[in-house]
C-alpha cells in the first residue's frame, strides 16, 4: 500500500481528495495523512516515508512553494513525488510550480478523474 | 540337279535360323500384343480412376465452394458482430465517463454538503461556504451575504477579493444593485461569461423553502476557468439549499446557546445567594 500526504489548508478540499484518492489502485484511506500547512506537512515527512504528496500553495505558515523548496533542498528527498494543486493556474504560475521541484501540477477545481491518472502514473 | 550335302547343311542351318527368328518375332509379338493389352487395360483404368478422380474433385470443389460461401457468411456476420460490440464498447466508454462525471458530482456534492452541516458555528459554515466557491467551483472573486431582517439589508459575512473595499459598510439594500435585487425577487441570475472586469458572473439566493436568507455572489472566476460547468451549477443549487440551512441553523443555535449559558450562570447565582 502507498502512503500519500494531502496538504490543503482547507478541509473540505482535503476531505473531498481523500475521498478520490482512495480510489487509486494501491491507495486506501487509512494510508493517507493530512496537513493544513505546509509546516505540519514537513514534520510529518520527516517522521514519516511517504510515497506522494499533494499540495496546496496558498496557505497559512508556510506555502506549498516553499515546502516543495524545503523538501528537495533540506531534507533533500529528490525521489519523492510532489503534486501542486491550486487556484493559481497560469503558465507563469505552473512553471514556478514545477521549477521548484514538483512533479506535477493541477489547477483548482480539478477534474478528479485527472488527479487519479496522474497520482496512478506517479505511484507505479 | 543334284545339290551338295554341304550346301544342303547350310541350306538346313539358314532355315533354323530363320525359324528361330520367327519365333523370336512371334513371342516378341506376342509379348508386345500382351504389353498392348495390358497398356490398354491400364489406359481404360487410369481413364475411369481419371473419371472418379474428376468426379472426386469436382464434389471438392462443390463442398469447398459452399464451405467458402458459409465462411463468408460467418465472417460477414461476425465482422457485423464486432461492429456491433464496437458500437457497444463505445457506448460503453461513454457511459463510463459519464457514470465517472457524476461519480465526480457526486463526492463533490456529498463533502460539501457534509462540510456544511458538520458545524454549528457559524463563522465555519462561511469558512466552508469560502472554501466551496474558491476550491470546488474555482470562484476568485465572490461575497456571502446574509440578510439583515430588521434593517431590510443584506450584509457581506464572507468574501474573497476586491469586493469589501467596493462595497460601503459591507451592507447593500433589498432591491439595489444584483445582489439586493436577486434577495428581492428569490431568483437566481447567471452570466454567460466569466465575470471578466468585475462583471457578476452569477448571484444565487440562499433560500428556505421561499424565504431569502442570504445571497451569494460570484464576481469573477480563476483566470483558467473559462465558465461554469454543469458541476458547479449542481454546486450551487446545493449551496443555495444547504448554505442557507446551515447559516440559519448555526446561528440559532449560537443564539440559543448563548441564551442557554446566560441562563444557567443566573440559575448559578441564584443558587450561590
Amino acid at each position: 500500500m502507498k502512503s500519500v500526504l494531502v496538504v490543503d489548508d482547507s478541509s473540505t478540499f482535503r476531505q473531498l481528495l481523500c475521498m478520490s484518492l482512495s480510489r487509486v489502485e494501491g491507495i486506501s484511506a487509512s494510508d493517507i495523512t493530512e496537513a493544513s500547512d505546509g509546516q505540519e506537512a514537513l514534520e510529518k515527512i520527516k517522521e514519516k516515508k511517504f510515497d506522494l504528496v499533494l499540495t496546496d500553495i496558498r496557505m497559512p505558515r508556510m506555502d506549498g512553494l516553499e515546502l516543495v523548496r524545503q523538501v528537495r533542498g533540506d531534507i533533500g528527498k529528490d525521489e519523492l513525488p510532489i503534486v501542486i494543486i491550486s487556484t493559481k493556474g497560469s503558465e507563469d504560475e505552473v512553471e514556478i510550480g514545477l521549477s521548484v521541484g514538483a512533479n506535477g501540477y493541477l489547477s483548482k477545481p480539478i477534474s478528479m478523474a485527472k488527479l487519479r491518472e496522474m497520482v496512478a502514473s506517479l505511484l507505479h | 540337279m543334284e545339290e551338295k550335302p554341304e550346301e544342303i547343311l547350310s541350306l538346313f542351318s539358314k532355315s533354323e535360323e530363320l525359324l528361330e527368328m520367327f519365333r523370336k518375332g512371334k513371342a516378341f509379338t506376342e509379348e508386345l500384343m500382351y504389353e498392348n493389352e495390358r497398356l490398354r487395360f491400364r489406359i481404360v483404368h487410369l481413364e475411369k480412376e481419371k473419371m472418379d478422380l474428376s468426379a472426386t474433385l469436382m464434389r471438392e470443389v462443390e463442398r469447398l465452394k459452399l464451405e467458402s460461401t458459409q465462411l463468408s457468411q460467418k465472417l460477414e456476420f461476425i465482422d457485423g458482430r464486432f461492429q456491433e460490440i464496437e458500437a457497444e464498447n463505445k457506448d460503453f466508454a461513454m457511459r463510463y465517463v459519464e457514470v465517472e462525471e457524476q461519480n465526480e458530482s457526486l463526492a463533490n456534492l456529498y463533502v460539501a454538503s457534509y462540510r456544511l452541516h458538520s458545524t454549528l458555528d457559524p463563522s465555519e459554515v462561511v469558512e466552508c461556504v469560502k472554501e466551496i466557491l474558491m476550491n470546488m467551483i474555482g470562484s476568485e472573486e465572490f461575497g456571502l451575504y446574509v440578510v439583515d431582517e430588521e434593517m431590510n439589508e443584506l450584509v457581506l459575512a464572507g468574501y474573497e477579493g476586491e469586493i469589501a473595499q467596493k462595497l460601503e459598510g459591507g451592507r447593500v439594500r433589498f432591491g439595489e444593485g444584483l445582489e439586493g435585487m436577486v434577495a428581492e425577487s428569490g431568483m437566481p441570475f447567471f452570466t454567460e461569461d466569466t465575470g471578466e472586469g468585475g462583471e457578476v458572473c452569477a448571484c444565487i439566493p440562499l433560500k428556505i423553502k421561499d424565504r431569502v436568507v442570504g445571497v451569494i455572489a460570484i464576481y469573477r472566476l480563476l483566470s483558467h476557468k473559462t465558465g461554469l460547468t454543469a458541476l458547479d451549477h449542481k454546486l450551487i443549487e446545493l449551496l443555495a439549499g444547504h448554505a442557507a440551512t446551515a447559516l440559519v441553523s448555526s446561528k440559532l443555535y449560537a443564539v440559543a446557546d448563548r441564551k442557554l449559558k446566560t441562563i444557567e450562570g443566573f440559575m448559578n447565582l441564584l443558587r450561590v445567594r
